[in-house]
Formats: structure tokens, C-alpha cells, sequence
């Protein structure tokens, strides 16, 4: 008969190049199938979107800007400026270039399907916060017009994506919102609600996702300094470096204390056998699952007791309008009470 | 896109996207409050609640035994343990009377009865021979554990005790980027792989729901439970001292059952990291309060609805399986049956694994009712090993008398202990039946994933097997 | 006003669980659909099967009935088909099991809704019933469970209930068909126009989402005269509730009137698939 070592020795062999070749993302296969997909389409779609984004902040759009923002060659750059002209939704005047109107309209769709997938990555899926952006820049460029009217009609026609930016409508309006101003630009003491995370670069993000920073947040700016930005956010102090603050967005809101904003403390605080009344549900509850909360009739005013932990800890049952129902942790520590004296 | 604006609707409908800006982030919460305001002040105004408020002693002492840490999960365990054995030692009686009744009696009955209408050979086998055994194999050997099974499953279930499995459950599940309610979908495979995926409709995150539709296989459905039982009591329990046999066959069953359910959070997990990537998404799930199960009516009820309808589902798969299995078994081609070449092509491949051809041919054959893979098997060892004495000719089921002679058989066949735990290991991790393949495929609506969920178990099973049987022969060389 | 169900009973002729018959699955011809909603676990199932003979699928967690189960009985002068529909806490969010319940009620047009509702867990349950009765006044609730209530000590009166709520109320203990004549008769009121509901409306407490509502109401009125419920409509297009506006387009709120029976049968064929 054959040797068992030798037949194992092979099969590890094979499961490793299988491995190799397969694994999500980073397999062989897959990056190759992605560099395929890396298309003209794709660069055109990459460019307009730049543009647009240049000119919506009133800076200037260069072969040079382009390169480096989509990283390609300058020559490349170059060449999808051409086809773009081609295409007539673009005009150079002299070294800057202008979008047309159909340019406009064009790089507004693929900024609303981006947005659009971003707020169903955060809705509808478990996804990461961190991946919502990476895989959304891939999908943009996939999905047709039918594929964006179904997704926008599935999530109920959202108006802004997870991160705060308002999503383009169908018809190509967009509509910014009140006066946004950077946290860093805040008084000192004034109370403001965090309306837009900026999701690029994603080093950024990450970091700011990291220290708990979420939109509907409200913060009161305490100091800032060209060195460093303290704030309270909640009940909790933050201090950020400039070029982290300058990602938040912010509206000032009416002078109230910030202790009040949030008020109360976390429901995955409160002891089993305690009863606590709600006082608000954090803004990261949110899409399907706030909508489950509410229904189930968790809401600001509404008496809960702590009834059990399960056999592992984890989910704990609360007593909810006269329904024992069960909760995760992460999802009880978003949900804010306040316990009776 | 040209929108007539003077269309009535679209007026409506810009006028509602726009007012929707205004009120946007709070529309739904505005809403649900005002709701639940009137709501509870209606309520308030028809109940009257007791003085002291009574604490629900019963079912506040009963939850908080269920769902502690020291004894909640020995309790299920318990729970676990003696349904099975319930099932297994409850099934043993009135099977063997059915097989008596089906087998030993019918057969030669309506075979004589054909002999005496002058009905020729091939048609009296092929509907007799064929059909019919297959069919009364798998009445007597599923009908028992399933009548058993079912209305104590369902006494569980109607008392509120599933829903606390769940909540228990939850934090593994949770680890495994799966959803608790997993638990619900998988103790329903327990009965039937089919019903399971159907229950996982209960999970809203679409991700989720597919890890539980494609791991739900792992759950070990009451149509592998015989294969389980008869191999682990004839190769397991004889291992050590007879007063010993029953209980050591019985936890090697549940210790399969049991490596299902690990195989369920490990796969779930594998799925979570890669294809189905993503954090756990939220998990809300009422406790509802205990009720006295109705006992005669669950009894009679399970039976009817559950029992007969798997049973119903296993017989109109088991009739076309009896068919070709005989067909396969009588159809010659160059002096060997069909049965015979395919067995002979899959032999290297079978033994490659720690299990033989006819092991091999016996899965296949069983696609349609999982039921069919004992009888099938031994009808296939005589086939080939040209035992004389035993069975009742070519592609027909059989029942031995005892578990002796059975024994006997599968040892002219070449088994050894390793082809025992080995078949054991391949009816847990096998693709589905054809059943729950379809019902997968009507639940997900996808070609793409009801491959996977079909293909993904057999690879699994076979690495399984694979790597045991290397590792055993390589333990062997060295001894 | 409403009919005191208890008492009309007492006196009609029919107060009889005989003029009940059991039609299983025979459901070929019927008069009336009657469709039963209600949070899960409340014994809706129960009610089904105590009403057809059929044996539904019943058990105790949430969520068991996945589909929906019909089957028919016989009562009075009239055959009536009964949906047994998935159990949901509400009408709003967007789970799959709450659409098969919603869009029965909405595009099903049941000629009566029979709420199912939990007595030991009222206020929970009140808050389907108010949504329930904002797309149809052709409702009646099931006070079910009054043993367990009982049990914890819960009283509960009824002909209040019935008259905050507008619409007759019966209680009952489904699992021993108790109250089973009593809802028969309600349902058979109901289904028959003998019974005049005037259904309780929800106070919106904001009143920005309060004046919103109103308007796009005022507009759907003006466009669809004849839709029964176009405030919850309304309220439906301001949650962005992308179904509806597409029921709007295709018709299928608009045109059809009540009373249309193959007209619904065939819209009932249609979601039959889903
Ligand atoms: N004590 C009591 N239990 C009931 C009553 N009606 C239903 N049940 C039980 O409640 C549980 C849920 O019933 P089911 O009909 O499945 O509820 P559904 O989810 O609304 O269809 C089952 O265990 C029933 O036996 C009742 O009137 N009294
Ligand atoms: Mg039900």
C-alpha cells in the first residue's frame, strides 16, 4: 500500500496552494480578477469624481492632482483627461479643467451609488465601519442606474450616507446642509453636533472611529491650540492632533450643557434586577436595527428592568413594556437610561 | 428621464421628499412614540393590576435555573442527552416489529402473491425487489425515532424552552459572527435539515441567515440517526464490556451530534471571516413566558403534522431510490452490474478515505433520503463480497437478524474500526439530502449558494475522513 | 357606538358554537376573507385552528409561523376564508415576515382583521392594533389569553377597551375555545356591516411630524378620493416606504373598492407567491 505521511504531505500541499491562490482578497486569483477590473470606465469614473470634488472645494484640478489622488501615472492621468474631453464632459482651460454639465451629472450618480452603498454597508450588512468606504469605491463602479433606484427604494430613499454627506437625489440635486463648520474652527464652549466624518484618508477615519467619534454626537470644544484640539464628546474627553479635528465636521447647536446631551448611562451598565428608564438611544443605533428598538417598544420614557444574563453573560434579558427581551452588550451600551433615585 | 410633473402622484411624492428633508433623522421615532403613548395610556385605562405587584415566581426561578452560568449549558446537555437516548432506546421495539411486519412478513407475501398472478422476474423485482423494500426499509427503521422524536421536540418547544436555548446560545454564535437565533434554525435540524432552513427566515440580517442556511447541514438530522446507531452499537459499543456496550454506543452518537454542533460554530465562523465577511449584526429575541404544554394534543398533533409529512417526503424519495438501486444492481454490462463498475471505479478513492466503493456508491444512491445508506450498503457488500447465504439476491434490501450476522458481513466486506469511525464521520459531513438542496435553493433564491451549500460539506467530509484515515494508518505502522 | 358583543350575543339566535363548521382547507368558494394578525406568540395559530380544524403549526417562540396559513370555515348564512399571518410588532419596519402581514392587509383587503392580542402584555399589543386600525376600521381584537392573565392577577375591562379602541373587543381563551362563539359573531358582524367601528386615531405628539402628515394627507385625498386610509398613506410616503409609492403607481391602493371580489382574489393570487 502507499505511504500515509506521503499522502498527507501532498494534500498539505495542495490546501496550501489553494491558499494561496484563493483566499478572499488577497489570494492570487482575486487580485488578478481585480487588476482586470481596474478599467477605462473605472479611471474615467475615478477622474470625474475628483474634479467634481476639486471644484466643490475651490481648488484646482491638475494632470498632477489627478495622478496623485487616484494614484496612476502622470501620463496615464493624462490620457483619461483626453477621453473624458472625448466624451465631452469635460473642458481644459489652459493646465485647469472644467466639468461640463453632463460631466456634473455624470460624476454626481457615481457619488450618489458610493453613498448610497455606504449607508447599505452600515444599514444592512455587518460590515465594519472602516471597510464601508473600500468597498463602496469598488461597487460604485458596478452598479447600473436600475441597481442604484432599487437600492435607494430598498433602504427607503435615504438622504445621507452613514458618514453625514448628503446623498444626491436621482435627478442630480444635491443638497448640503446647513453651515458646517470644522471642529477646530468651534469657540470655545460652544456645544455642536458632529454631522460628517470625513472617510478619506482612511488612516484618519479609522482613528477617529477608534476614539468612539460618531455623527449625531454632540461635543463642546474646550480648547484648541495649533498643537492639539480638547473637547468633550458625551460625557468623555477627547484630544486630537489638528489634521485629525480637521475631518470633523460640526454644527453648533444651542448653548446646553453637554452633561445633558447624553444624559444618563449606559442600559449594559445597569445591575440585573434594577429598573432604569430610557432617556435616549445613541445615533449609532441605527437604520433596521433602530427602527427593530422602537418597535419593540424601546424608547425615551420607557421604564426597562434587568431581568437575567444568559448562561454566558452575554445577551441579558430586560423587561420592556411587559415583553422579556433579549439584548446584546453592544447593542445595550447604545442605549442610554437613567436609573430612578 | 422625463417625469410629467403634472402627474397627481408625483406632486404627492416630491412634496413628501421634501418635507421628509425637514424631518428626516427623527421621523420614525416621532412616530413609534406617538403610537406607543396612546397605546399605553388605552391600556392603562382598561387594566387593573394588582395591588403588590406578585413576582411570577415560577417562571423567574425557572429562568434563572435555565440561564445560570453553572447550570445552564449541563442542563442542555441533559436536555440533549436524554432525547436522544429516549429516541434511540424508545425506537428499538416497535422497529424490529415493523421491520417483522414489513420485511419478514410482506415481502414474501406479495412475492409469492406476484409468483402467483405469473408476474415475470424483472417487473416482480424492479416494484417488489426494488420498490417496495426501500420503502418498508425506511417506515421501519424512521417511522419509530421520528414519532418519538417529534412530540418531545415539540413539548420543548411549546413549553417556551427553545427560545431560552438561544439566549444561551447567543455568545458562541455571537463569537462565531453568527446570529443566536442560529440555535432556533439548528435544533430544528435536529428533526429535519429541511425544516431547519425554512426556520431560519426568523434571522433579519440576510448575511446571517445565509450562515445559517449553509451551516444548518451540521445539525445531525433524524435521517443519519440509524446510520449513527447501528454502526457506533456494532463497531463502538463492542469495544468494551458488554454491560458497558449501551451506554459507550450511546455517547459516541451524541458525541457526533455534539461534533456537529462544534463543525456548525467552526464553519460559521470560517464563513464570517471570509465569503461572508462582517461583524455580528444586532440580535433582539423575546422570551416569552412558560405554558403548560398540552401533552395528548402535541403527542397527536406532531405526529400527524411533522411525523407523517417527513415520513410522507421520505417515502416518495425512498420509491424511485429502491427502483434504480435495483436497476443498477441487475442491469449487466460486460459481465459486472452497473452497481458493480461504479463500485469498482470508486474503490481506490473509498479506501484513499478510510472507507470502500460501496460506502461511496451508498452516498450517492442515498442523495435523495439519507435513510437508504444502511440498507443500501449491505445490499451492495453482498453484491460484491459474493457472501453466500445472506440477503435475498441482487439489488435487494435486506434485514439481518441479528447484530452478529451483520457484523460478519461488513467484516467480508473488508471494514475494519477505521471504516466504522470513518462512515460515522462522512454521514455527519456529507452534502444535504436532495430536499433540504431544494429547499436551500427555493430559500436563497441562488444557484451560486446552493452549490456551495451542497458541495462545501462533501469536501469538507472527504478532507475529514482523509486526514483521519492517514493519521490512523500512520498510528498503525508505527505500533 | 359600537356593538357590546357579549350582549347582542345573548340574544341572537345564532349564539351557538354548532353554527360553526370546520372547513380545513376547502376553501373554493367563499364570501368573506378574514385575515389574523397580531404580535408573534399571541396565539393567532391557536385561534386558526380553533376556527378551521386545521392543526397549524403552534409553539412557544416567536417566530415560528413563518408563512401564511389559510383555511376556511362556515358560519352563519356565509363561508368566510381565514389567513393565519405571521406574527409582527408592527407595521413599519422592514423585515420579511412583517411585509407578508403587512401587504395582506393592505393589498389582501380582508373584509374583517382579526387582531390577536396578548391580555398580560396589553399596552405591547395596543401598539400593532392602533396601526392595524389606521389602514382598516374593519377590525376586530381578540383579547386572548384572559387565563393567563388571570393567573398574574391582571383584570382587564373590556367594554372600555372596546370603546377607547372604537371596535368590538372579545376575550378569550383561544387553547380552550373559549369565546369562539363570541368572536364568531363579532367577525360575522363586521364582515356584514352590522357592526359601525370608528376606530381610535393616533395623536402625533410632535407637531412638525403632525402638520407634515396632514399635508401630504390633504394631497392624497385630493388625488385618490377613494382610498380608505390615505393618512396612513401618508405616513408610509414620509417614512420613505418605497412599496407603497409603487402600490400608488401600479394602482393597487386606489382602484380597488371594497366588495370587488374577483378583483381581489386575483390581487390575493398574486401575493399568494411571494
Ligand atoms: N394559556 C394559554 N395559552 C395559549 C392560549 N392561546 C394560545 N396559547 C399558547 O400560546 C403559544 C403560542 O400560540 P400560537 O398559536 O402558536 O401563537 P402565534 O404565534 O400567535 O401563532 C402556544 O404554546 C399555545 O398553546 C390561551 O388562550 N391560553
Ligand atoms: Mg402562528
Amino acid at each position: 500500500m502507499y505511504n500515509p505521511l506521503f499522502a498527507l504531505l501532498i494534500a498539505v500541499l495542495l490546501t496550501a496552494l489553494g491558499i494561496l491562490l484563493f483566499t478572499p482578497e488577497r489570494g492570487a486569483f482575486w487580485k488578478w480578477q481585480r487588476t482586470r477590473q481596474l478599467t477605462e470606465r473605472v479611471l474615467r469614473e475615478d477622474a470625474l469624481k475628483h474634479i467634481y470634488h476639486c471644484e466643490n472645494h475651490n481648488e484646482i484640478a491638475s494632470i498632477d492632482s489627478l495622478a496623485g489622488a487616484i494614484s496612476i501615472s502622470t501620463n496615464q492621468a493624462a490620457e483619461v483627461i483626453e477621453s473624458l474631453q472625448e466624451l465631452e464632459l469635460l473642458k481644459a482651460e489652459g493646465a485647469r479643467f472644467r466639468l461640463l454639465a453632463t460631466g456634473r451629472e455624470y460624476a454626481l450618480q457615481v457619488i450618489r451609488a458610493h453613498r448610497l452603498y455606504e449607508r447599505y454597508l452600515a444599514d444592512e450588512t455587518g460590515y465594519d465601519e472602516v471597510d464601508w468606504h473600500q468597498k463602496a469605491h469598488q461597487q460604485e463602479h458596478n452598479l447600473s442606474p436600475e441597481d442604484i433606484a432599487t437600492l435607494s427604494a430598498r433602504l427607503g430613499h435615504p438622504t445621507h450616507d452613514p458618514h453625514g454627506d448628503p446623498i444626491p437625489m436621482s435627478d442630480g440635486t444635491i443638497i448640503y446642509p446647513e453651515e458646517r463648520i470644522a471642529l477646530a474652527d468651534l469657540a470655545p464652549d460652544t456645544i455642536a453636533r458632529i454631522v460628517h466624518l470625513e472617510d478619506e484618508p482612511e488612516s484618519i477615519y479609522a482613528q477617529l472611529v477608534a476614539e468612539g467619534l460618531h455623527i449625531g454626537q454632540e461635543v463642546r470644544l474646550l480648547e484648541t491650540s495649533p498643537k492639539r484640539i480638547r473637547f468633550l464628546a458625551g460625557e468623555n474627553e477627547r484630544i486630537l492632533a489638528p489634521i485629525f479635528a480637521a475631518n470633523i465636521a460640526v454644527i453648533p447647536i444651542s448653548e446646553e450643557p453637554v452633561e445633558e446631551i447624553l444624559p444618563g448611562y449606559p442600559l449594559s451598565e445597569v445591575p440585573i434586577g434594577t429598573e432604569a428608564e430610557v432617556v435616549a438611544l445613541s445615533a449609532r443605533i441605527r437604520g433596521v436595527e433602530r427602527r427593530r428598538l422602537m418597535d419593540l417598544g424601546i424608547l425615551p420614557g420607557t421604564n426597562i428592568e434587568v431581568e437575567m444574563s444568559s448562561a454566558s453573560g452575554d445577551p441579558v434579558a430586560y423587561r420592556v413594556r411587559g415583553a422579556v427581551i433579549a439584548l446584546r452588550k453592544s447593542q445595550a451600551a447604545h442605549i442610554n437610561v437613567s436609573t430612578k433615585a | 428621464m422625463t417625469i410629467e410633473k403634472t402627474n397627481p402622484l408625483d406632486n404627492i411624492l416630491s412634496t413628501a421628499q421634501s418635507l421628509r428633508w425637514e424631518i428626516d433623522v427623527d421621523f420614525h421615532e416621532k412616530l413609534t412614540e406617538s403610537i406607543y403613548t396612546d397605546a399605553a395610556q388605552i391600556a392603562d385605562r382598561a387594566t387593573t393590576r394588582p395591588e403588590e405587584k406578585p413576582r411570577f415566581d415560577f417562571d423567574r426561578t425557572l429562568d434563572k435555573i435555565i440561564t445560570s452560568k453553572t447550570w445552564g449549558f449541563p442542563l442542555m446537555l441533559v436536555l440533549l442527552m436524554i432525547v436522544f437516548w429516549l429516541t434511540i432506546s424508545g425506537a428499538n421495539v416497535p422497529s424490529s416489529m415493523l421491520a417483522t411486519l414489513l420485511l419478514d412478513t410482506g415481502h414474501p407475501f406479495l412475492k409469492g402473491l406476484a409468483a402467483s398472478i405469473g408476474m415475470p422476474w424483472w417487473l416482480d423485482g424492479f416494484l417488489i425487489d426494488g420498490m417496495y423494500m426501500a420503502t418498508a426499509w425506511v417506515i421501519s427503521v424512521m417511522l419509530p425515532p421520528m414519532a418519538i422524536f417529534f412530540p418531545l421536540f415539540t413539548l420543548l418547544e411549546d413549553f417556551g424552552y427553545l427560545p431560552r436555548v438561544a439566549f444561551n446560545l447567543d455568545n458562541l454564535f455571537r463569537k462565531s459572527g453568527a446570529h443566536g437565533k442560529q440555535a432556533l434554525s439548528m435544533t430544528m435540524g435536529f428533526g429535519c435539515n429541511a425544516a431547519g432552513v425554512v426556520a431560519t427566515r426568523i434571522i433579519d440580517s440576510p448575511r446571517e441567515r445565509l450562515i445559517a442556511i449553509l451551516t444548518n447541514n451540521f445539525a445531525l438530522c433524524n435521517g443519519r440517526w440509524p446510520t449513527q446507531i447501528l454502526i457506533a452499537s456494532l463497531f463502538i459499543g463492542a469495544l468494551v464490556p458488554a454491560q458497558l456496550a449501551g451506554f459507550v454506543s450511546a455517547l459516541a452518537v451524541v458525541g457526533i451530534a455534539l461534533l456537529g454542533i462544534f463543525l456548525t460554530f467552526l464553519s460559521s465562523r470560517f464563513l464570517s471571516k471570509t465569503v461572508l465577511k462582517g461583524e455580528v449584526s444586532t440580535f433582539s429575541l423575546e422570551l416569552p413566558p412558560y405554558r403548560p404544554p398540552r401533552i395528548w394534543q402535541t403527542i397527536y398533533t406532531s405526529i400527524i403534522d411533522r411525523t407523517l409529512v417527513v415520513l410522507w417526503r421520505a417515502i416518495v424519495f425512498a420509491l424511485p431510490a429502491g427502483a434504480v438501486l435495483w436497476l443498477s444492481a441487475n442491469v449487466i454490462i460486460a459481465g459486472t452490474s452497473i452497481a458493480g463498475h461504479l463500485i469498482n471505479f470508486l474503490e481506490p478513492f473509498g479506501l484513499l478515505l478510510g472507507l470502500n466503493g460501496v460506502i461511496l456508491v451508498a452516498f450517492i444512491v442515498a442523495i435523495p433520503a439519507n435513510e437508504i445508506v444502511i440498507p443500501t450498503i449491505m445490499m451492495l457488500t453482498v453484491l460484491v463480497s459474493g457472501v453466500t447465504g445472506v440477503g435475498e439476491g441482487a439489488g435487494v434490501m435486506f434485514e439481518l437478524e441479528s447484530g452478529m450476522e451483520t457484523m460478519a458481513l461488513f467484516q467480508a466486506g473488508g471494514w475494519t474500526l477505521l471504516t466504522a469511525v470513518n462512515l460515522m464521520l462522512f454521514s455527519l459531513i456529507h452534502n444535504p439530502c436532495s430536499t433540504t438542496i431544494y429547499t436551500i435553493y427555493k430559500e436563497t433564491g441562488s444557484k451560486k449558494w446552493t452549490w456551495i451549500a451542497s458541495l462545501a460539506p462533501v469536501i469538507m467530509g472527504f478532507a475529514v475522513t482523509f486526514v483521519v484515515a492517514q493519521v490512523w494508518r500512520l498510528i498503525e505502522s508505527l505500533l | 357606538m359600537t356593538t357590546n358583543t357579549k350582549e347582542a350575543c345573548e340574544t341572537c339566535p345564532i349564539h351557538d358554537a354548532a353554527a360553526l363548521k370546520k372547513l380545513g382547507v376547502d376553501m373554493a368558494e367563499f364570501d368573506y376573507v378574514v385575515a389574523l394578525a397580531g404580535n408573534p406568540n399571541t396565539g393567532k395559530s391557536t385561534v386558526f385552528n380553533a376556527l378551521t380544524g386545521l392543526r397549524q403549526h403552534t409553539g412557544n417562540w416567536p417566530g415560528k409561523t413563518v408563512t401564511r396559513a389559510e383555511g376556511g370555515f362556515e358560519y352563519g348564512e356565509h363561508k368566510y376564508k381565514l389567513v393565519d399571518l405571521p406574527g409582527t410588532y408592527s407595521l413599519l419596519a422592514t423585515s420579511l415576515d412583517e411585509e407578508v402581514a403587512r401587504d395582506f392587509i393592505l393589498f389582501g383587503q380582508p373584509d374583517v382583521t382579526i387582531v390577536v392580542v396578548d391580555a398580560t402584555r396589553l399596552e405591547r399589543n395596543l401598539n400593532l392594533v392602533l396601526q392595524v386600525m389606521e389602514i382598516t376600521s374593519r377590525v376586530v381584537v381578540a383579547l386572548n389569553l384572559m387565563d393567563e392573565a388571570e393567573r398574574h392577577g391582571i383584570e382587564i375591562d373590556d367594554r372600555r377597551l372596546a370603546r377607547d379602541l372604537g371596535v368590538p373587543v372579545v376575550p378569550m381563551i383561544a387553547r380552550q375555545s373559549d369565546g369562539v362563539p363570541e368572536l364568531l359573531q363579532a367577525v360575522s358582524e363586521v364582515a356584514n356591516n352590522k357592526t359601525l367601528s370608528k376606530p381610535y386615531r393616533v395623536k402625533y405628539t410632535s407637531p412638525e411630524l403632525k402638520r407634515a402628515v396632514e399635508k401630504v394627507s390633504k394631497e392624497i385625498e385630493a388625488a385618490y378620493p377613494e382610498l380608505p386610509n390615505a393618512h396612513w398613506v401618508a405616513v408610509r410616503l414620509l417614512d420613505g416606504d418605497e412599496r407603497i409609492v409603487e402600490a400608488l403607481r401600479k394602482g393597487e391602493l386606489g382602484d380597488l373598492k371594497h366588495g370587488d371580489l374577483e378583483q381581489r382574489s386575483a390581487n390575493l393570487q398574486v401575493f399568494g407567491n411571494q
